[in-house]
């Protein structure tokens, strides 16, 4: 099937849910949905696409909005599924029902963006330290770090 | 009555930090929780403060065994961002490095795989032999580890006629020896009956989980982007996609030797019809504001680059996804059901890149009790504690 028929076809299939719909470049096509319809679309992609290999999730801090991106892939196309949740509501849904291998891609975006992945089978923390101070989200574009100052221990300082 | 055994961070069976915590019953292992962390470094955010060229070694310095990869990935990304379109015989070369990578990568497997599966004659030969491809990477190069042969644009170094024909010597002398390895691979009755029915993962559950590269090809996926999605160069090369169905570490084994003979192939034609011209274009300082998703069939599996730019020198966003992360998934479901010793035979089988995969943050080190966290602040306070309220000591006399 070629880009332009997956285009075509993705728009018949999602119909309003489909916010934005593009195909910058060879296999390449990027689909908006808004947060409630992202796992129906994800349900459908799996389905109707063969897009059950999902390759990671973006996250991007845009300041008032936080924007995701689900990088999926089909054997013959690239499809990434955005969405975008207001910073005074960080709560989004898990996929895990629908893709079981998203669980680790999630558990990076919680930690990193400070969100609430809602009905994730495991919520705890991916990479960051068991004593991560609570609140800091490091990929947050407001977050700083300051490097603590260093104190060797029984010598100059 | 079930035991959790911890594995790691630090552990003689593994080469990189890295927490498996086994629970099990008796010998069999009934549950696996894998705990990463213990190598982040922050490269995503630092890439942000980085401009594109700065940022070819940061992607560099993710991996130290697939460093190509990564920059490849990230060069290939910003390229289309900056609209660039890099000579034909740059590209040749890039992705003549990439092949070669991937030789040095499978060999290197291979001989761990061996090693642990106590046949070391096995791991003694494969990695002699890898210093052949080594030697040849170092003098296209100049470098064993990171080739650094990237640009925007192109590549930095050219070859020349005698270095064809010393690339090729040695491609013709690794194939007679991999044609040996996989004889031996596939048909040594101690070496089979070590690494067949262990580690099985279904082709259902690799395909649910995300499996990627070989993992994912050894139980029957064919899954490669060098094929789904042929980038740069390969649509222009014959290639077969090397698949196995037995779904366990034998399966394993024979998806990269034979992906080994298929890398020997193309080097062979990527340096028959290497294009004459420039080696490089020049690249301009500052990206249009845009977003690319860039794919690259790493040793290991899919590696996926996702870079933004706001129009700056500096990309607004890189995320980078190494497939070792998208093989711990499927990793768990291998392990479980398995025998204790096992496991660094299964871990091993992933090739696990714990450095690649584990790339964000940590700022902080910390270190687990069993019951209490206490950061590296504290322990050292302990420590100090302890060593000035310990009884002084006197000096040891001598008894006669």
């Amino acid at each position: 099937m070629s880009d332009i028929a997956i285009v075509e076809s993705l728009k018949r299939d999602l119909g309003d849910k489909a916010l934005e719909l593009a195909n910058p470049d060879r296999r390449r096509i990027f689909v908006k949905v808004a947060p409630a319809d992202l796992v129906p679309a994800v349900t459908l992609l799996r389905d109707a696409y063969d897009c059950a290999y999902l390759a990671t999730i973006s996250g991007l801090d845009k300041g008032e909005t936080f924007e995701f991106l689900y990088h999926f892939a089909s054997p013959v196309v690239n499809i990434n599924v955005r969405t975008e949740i207001p910073r005074t509501d960080l709560r989004l849904a898990s996929i895990c029902a629908v893709i079981p291998g998203a669980v680790l891609y999630e558990r990076e975006l919680q930690e990193m963006f400070g969100i609430v992945v809602e009905g994730i089978p495991d919520p705890r923390r991916l990479n960051l330290p068991d004593d991560w101070p609570e609140g800091q989200y490091p990929l947050r574009k407001d977050w700083k770090h300051v490097r603590p100052q260093e104190v060797i221990p029984g010598g100059k300082s | 009555m079930s035991f959790e055994i911890p594995i790691g961070p630090q552990h003689p069976a593994l080469k990189e930090p890295i927490s498996l915590r086994m629970t099990v019953d008796g010998e069999v292992i009934t549950g696996v929780d894998i705990r990463l962390g213990y190598n982040h470094r922050g490269v995503e955010k630092v890439a942000e403060e980085k401009n594109w060229t700065q940022n070819i070694y940061l992607a560099e310095r993710i991996c130290g065994i697939c460093s190509h990869s990564h920059a490849t990935c990230y060069v290939q990304g910003v390229e289309k961002l900056m609209e660039l379109a890099p000579p034909k015989r740059g590209l040749y070369i890039r992705y003549l490095v990439s092949e070669l990578e991937r030789v040095h990568s499978h060999l290197l497997w291979l001989g761990v795989a061996g090693h642990e599966a106590g046949f070391d004659s096995f791991f003694m030969y494969t990695w002699r032999d890898r210093e052949i491809v080594m030697d040849l990477l170092e003098m296209i190069s100049g470098n064993r580890v990171h080739y650094a042969i990237n640009a925007i644009g192109g590549v930095r170094r050219d070859i020349d006629e005698g270095q064809k024909a010393k690339i090729l010597e040695g491609v013709a002398t690794l194939r007679k020896r991999s044609a040996y390895y996989f004889h031996i691979g596939a048909s040594e009755p101690s070496f089979v009956a070590r690494i067949a029915g262990v580690g099985m993962l279904s082709k259902e559950q690799a395909v649910s989980l995300c499996a990627v590269g070989p993992v994912a090809r050894a139980s029957g996926v064919a899954r490669d982007v060098r094929k789904e999605d042929p980038y740069a160069v390969y649509d222009e090369l014959d290639f077969e996609l090397c698949t196995a169905d037995t779904c366990d570490v034998l399966g394993r084994v024979v998806v990269r030797v034979k992906e080994l003979l298929e890398s020997y192939k193309m080097i062979e034609q990527m340096l028959k019809n290497l294009p004459a011209g420039d080696i490089a274009c020049k690249a301009p300082r500052k990206a249009k504001p845009g977003e690319v998703v860039s794919r690259y069939e790493a040793p290991r599996g899919e590696n996926i680059h996702y870079i933004k730019a706001n129009g700056s020198d500096k990309p607004e966003r890189l995320k980078v996804r190494a497939p070792t992360l998208g093989n711990y998934p499927a990793t768990v479901e291998m392990l479980r059901k398995g025998f204790i010793a096992d496991i660094p035979l299964i871990f091993a089988a992933i090739d696990p890149c714990i450095c690649c995969a584990e790339r964000t943050v940590t700022l902080v080190g910390a270190r687990n009790g069993e019951e209490r966290i206490v950061t590296l602040g504290d322990l050292r306070r302990l420590a100090i504690d302890r060593h000035q309220s310990a009884p002084p000591k006197r000096n040891a006399v001598w008894p006669f």
